[in-house]
């Protein structure tokens, strides 16, 4: 017996279907550590980043341990220039890292003319859309933005 | 508020002083008035002045590109935080309306040098203060030597 019936009678078909499946799926967990590798690597280059981290997940489980009065307390408005200005301040964040340099985003607002850049950046800290990471940068908190927007 | 010894009193770095220390070291700092984009230290100068913040919003800006910003009355910006070997290592702009009280960087550093309970006290809440608010500054254990800072 040879050829295509000798696959049928020992279950060919379906040992090739899971030998390829299993070939498969080994590729695309492979690609997929290959496309996060440089997270680690940034974080082996910069390891006060590991340690920032998990002060900033400490921070937020705190914050949502405080009681909902205490966080209407933190949380600050914006008015509608401010809103507009957060929207462009939102643009500029977008050029840069996840994990930003705050001065940096200060000079793009500067250079972008964006109206009173000093207040309106200590607003959107006040709002805590902008967030200390622990380890001398910052990130732009996209839910609070949305909220805050809206 | 805007005493000096009620800021000194309210402040993480000194509220542990004793009474008469706080007096002496109220004496050695005086109220200035901020306004948002105004800086009070440019990186690579010469450093004249530590600042205590009474009011208002600071970006304390590093070299590399970190940062932090000091918002609560009584927040301390000097010592390693702010300068190296007398010279700025840190641009301090300001971000919201307010007034700081500053103190002579050679005048504070003869007081925490000093063999004495306040400078050790001071030394002690500054490390703490440090590891909170900026960890990753790293934290200068000898402060016999003015060029450390």
């Amino acid at each position: 017996m040879y050829g295509l019936e000798a696959i049928n009678a020992n279950n060919g078909w379906s040992i090739s279907v899971v030998g390829v499946s299993i070939v498969f799926s080994g590729l695309v967990m492979l690609s997929i550590v290959i496309s996060q590798l440089y997270k680690v690597l940034a974080l082996l280059e910069d390891p006060s980043r590991i340690k920032a981290f998990f002060k900033l997940k400490k921070v937020r489980k705190k914050q949502a341990g405080k009681g909902p009065e205490k966080q209407a307390m933190d949380r600050e408005t914006l008015n509608e220039n401010q809103k507009e200005i957060a929207k462009q301040f939102d643009l500029l964040a977008g050029t840069m890292q996840e994990s930003f340099s705050l001065p940096r985003l200060l000079l793009l607002a500067r250079i972008s003319d964006l109206k009173d850049p000093y207040s309106n950046l200590d607003q959107l800290l006040k709002t805590k859309i902008i967030v200390p990471d622990g380890s001398g940068f910052f990130s732009w908190d996209k839910d609070r933005f949305g909220k805050t927007i809206s | 508020m805007s005493n000096i010894k009620d800021i000194l009193k309210c402040s993480s770095v000194f509220g542990s002083l004793e009474k008469a220390d706080i007096e002496r070291l109220g004496m050695l700092f005086e109220i200035r008035q901020i306004k948002p984009g105004d800086i009070l230290a440019e990186a690579k100068e010469a450093a004249g002045y530590f600042y205590l913040l009474n009011k208002g919003s600071i970006l304390l800006a590093l070299e590399d590109g970190r940062s932090i910003v000091l918002n609560e009355r009584g927040d301390f910006m000097g010592m390693e935080l702010v300068s190296a070997g007398g010279i700025y290592k840190t641009t301090l702009t300001v971000l919201a309306k307010g007034s700081v009280f500053a103190v002579s960087r050679m005048k504070f550093l003869e007081i925490i040098r000093e063999d004495s309970h306040a400078a050790a006290s001071i030394n002690t809440s500054w490390r703490k203060y440090l590891e909170s608010n900026a960890s990753f500054v790293k934290y200068i254990e000898d402060k016999s030597l003015p060029e450390n800072f």
